[in-house]
């Protein structure tokens, strides 16, 4: 299955096995945290657990910033 | 609905809402920031903490106003200025908009002649012409958007080296005095993934992109392990940072630093001359000797 994934100005195509894929290994998938980072579709914001379907549109919203210290 | 592991919360988006403007008055509150007749300068940068900041104080009822510094970088400058503008124009706020180009030079001329890595130079710089604008302006006092993860990342950082004048004035709020507005985080309490959540949820457009120049910074590095260890144990950041402020922080002794006016600008500095105008006095060397003798 293949999921459109929109993070940080970038439009990424990402596959997976199978009919669903968790939003906890979505974010796995791109090396992100739940701790920083949340995926949203349309106006809501996705659980860990929530599926994503075979054909979606997610957006990935990485929370961590930073610069020196 | 989201769900806040460390404070094993569930909320839907009305109720993170409400959570979060509760939470940011109970801060202000906390650390007795400041009062509803205080005028606040809030330093915007067009990212998802001080735009959240700066929209909580407003739908709270306080007197806040903002002020973008241009640091002249680009693409990226431009993006976070507009995000800024039309922040402001469409809650019909004031916004104040600083270039650094025209001050004193851009980041990127700058870090031609600065040795130090560039996020040293330009929080410096934000800061020298932050608190000048305030002063000038007569803020009671300059908010900005620091967040837990920037703050017990500094932490880490900090107690990693020992270092003990940084600690001693780690902390939500810098007093006014001899020269220096008030300093103030009433975003300390929130992590960077809260703030986005309430930007998201509030509708608010903000530049996601990062700064060119921190590409690499340490301070991710202290994010990400940190956030590894919250992971497995939820919660440890904000008892890190709060039990720093509660326990250790007392027990700290500021060292005494005499300040005088710079003998060029009149800012306060430690030293004769600040060392803003030290930097400008090298650029304007560097200019004088790359141009062409006549």
């Amino acid at each position: 299955m293949k999921v459109k994934v929109s993070y940080r100005g970038q439009t990424l195509e990402l596959e997976f096995e199978g009919e669903r894929v968790r939003v906890g290994e979505l974010l796995k998938a791109l090396g992100l945290s739940r701790e920083y980072a949340f995926v949203v579709k349309g106006e809501d914001v996705l659980e860990e657990k929530d599926t994503i379907v075979d054909g979606e549109s997610v957006r990935v919203i990485n929370a961590i910033s930073g610069g020196y210290i | 609905m989201v769900y806040l592991s460390q404070h094993r919360l569930s909320l839907c988006k009305e109720h993170y809402i409400e959570w979060y403007l509760k939470r940011v008055e109970s801060t202000i509150k906390e650390f007795r920031m400041f009062e509803r007749k205080d005028k606040v300068l809030v330093a915007v940068s067009g990212g998802k903490d001080s735009l959240s900041l700066w929209d909580a104080l407003q739908r709270l009822g306080y007197r806040a106003e903002g002020l973008y510094i241009d640091l002249g970088i680009g693409e990226y400058s431009q993006r976070s200025r507009l995000a800024c503008e039309r922040f402001a124009r469409e809650r019909g706020l004031e916004l104040y908009v600083l270039e650094l180009r025209k001050e004193i030079a851009t980041i990127p001329e700058i870090k031609e002649v600065e040795s130090r890595p560039a996020c040293s130079f330009c929080g410096q710089l934000k800061r020298y012409y932050m608190n000048r604008f305030a002063r000038e302006k007569s803020y009671h006092v300059i908010a900005t958007g620091h967040n837990l993860d920037d703050e017990s990342a500094t932490l880490l950082s900090n107690v990693l080296s020992w270092n003990m004048g940084y600690l001693s004035r780690q902390f939500p709020v810098l007093l006014e005095g001899d020269g220096f507005v008030r300093k103030v985080k009433p975003l300390v309490k929130f992590t960077e993934k809260e703030n986005a959540l309430y930007a998201f949820l509030s509708g608010i457009e903000y530049v996601e992109e990062e700064c060119p120049f921190s590409e690499g910074a340490s301070s991710i590095e202290y994010k990400r392990i940190l956030s590894q260890i919250e992971e497995k144990s939820p919660g440890t950041k904000l008892r890190f940072y709060m039990d720093f402020l509660r326990r250790l922080h007392p027990l700290l002794r500021s060292e005494k630093v005499n300040l005088r006016p710079c003998r060029v600008c009149g800012e306060p500095t430690s030293a004769e001359v600040c060392s803003v105008c030290r930097l400008r006095e090298r650029l304007s060397s560097r200019l004088l000797s790359s141009s062409p003798s006549s």
